[in-house]
């Protein structure tokens, strides 16, 4: 298994990633490593940190793997697309270039994670529409809790800079 | 109608109470002013800004609505687990008043939509506290405080 880490306010978190189940995401995220950005605190989807991609590193995949409905773990890492017209209010927290189209790593440090509150919500559900692409493509293999605390930090403090890289251990 | 100013870091607003559709509320909230506190962003709703009471009674479900909008002054028990990262002992939920500044917002318990106490509407500076709320979502948030205008 490929790994990523994931370094936040000078803390790290190592992920794996699900090659033998969504194998062409896996290979999408991996091509356009490292990215970073300040990432942003969710305001829907619970305990999640955000970090939007963009310019080259925009990525539009199809969805891939096994449906999804409601089962949004802590440790989840999400691959994310969202159509212009999805959101109807203005999103002014991000910058320009995210307010209508999306495409984000989505983090999930904690609980409750997003996928339950998501689960009643068609529009949110992911694969009964077209609104919007969320592939759960890697996991935390632990979520040190220095890294969830800056999370948390995020939603009261603000933007924080995110980078995410390949972990490539020698052999 | 009683009149409460609302602000929050640099932006300023104006609601209205509605003391004929929630007149036990509406009385306890104006017995509960001024308050100032740590605001907060919701994880889970949407644009709401709330912040969290101490009341030592309960508050009774009056004029609620699972519908909120865009404007809504709100009172109601928020899961804990969306204000703190980890359940609280002996605490499963927590008072807040809040409002919802813009729209694709609904107020949410753990898998469903949860009534709020609808307690009053922002009828001036609605524009400014959306404009205000994101930009503490980037930058941090700062105090918020109700007093009766």
């Amino acid at each position: 298994m490929r790994q990523l880490l994931f370094e936040l306010g000078g803390t790290r978190a190592v992920a794996e990633m699900h090659d033998d189940v969504v194998p062409k995401t896996c290979d999408a995220v991996w091509n356009v490593l490292p990215v970073e950005g300040m990432a942003i605190h969710a305001n829907w989807s619970s305990r999640e940190i955000m970090l939007h991609l963009h310019g080259e590193k925009i990525l539009r995949l199809p969805p891939e793997g096994p449906a999804r409905r409601g089962t949004t773990a802590p440790g989840d890492i999400v691959y994310f697309w969202r159509s212009p017209q999805m959101s109807r209010g203005k999103q002014l927290a991000y910058s320009s270039e995210f307010q209508r189209e999306l495409s984000e790593l989505a983090i999930f440090y904690g609980d409750p994670a997003g996928g339950g509150l998501a689960a009643d919500d068609p529009a949110r559900s992911g694969r009964d529409s077209n609104l919007q692409v969320a592939t759960l493509f890697a996991t935390f293999i632990d979520i040190p809790k220095e890294f969830a605390q800056k999370c948390e930090e995020i939603r009261h403090n603000g933007l924080q800079r995110l980078v995410v890289t390949r972990l490539e251990r020698s052999r | 109608m009683t009149r409460v100013k609302i602000t929050l870091g640099s932006a300023e607003a104006f609601a209205q109470l509605d003391e004929k559709d929630a007149p036990k509320a509406t009385k306890w909230l104006k017995e509960m002013l001024p308050i100032e506190r740590q605001a907060m962003h919701s994880m889970e709703n949407g644009r709401e800004v709330y912040v969290v009471l101490d009341a030592p009674h309960h508050v009774e479900e009056e004029n609620q609505t699972i519908y909120q909008t865009v404007g809504d002054l709100i009172v109601y028990y928020k899961p804990a687990i969306f204000v703190k990262p980890e359940w609280p002992r002996h605490i499963r939920d927590i008072l807040v008043i809040g409002f919802i500044y813009e729209r694709d917002s609904a107020i949410r318990s753990l898998s469903a939509p949860l009534a709020t106490n609808l307690v009053g509407k922002i009828t001036e500076g609605i524009d400014a506290l959306a404009r205000e709320a994101p930009r503490m979502r980037r930058e941090g948030f700062g105090k918020m405080s109700i007093s009766v205008a």
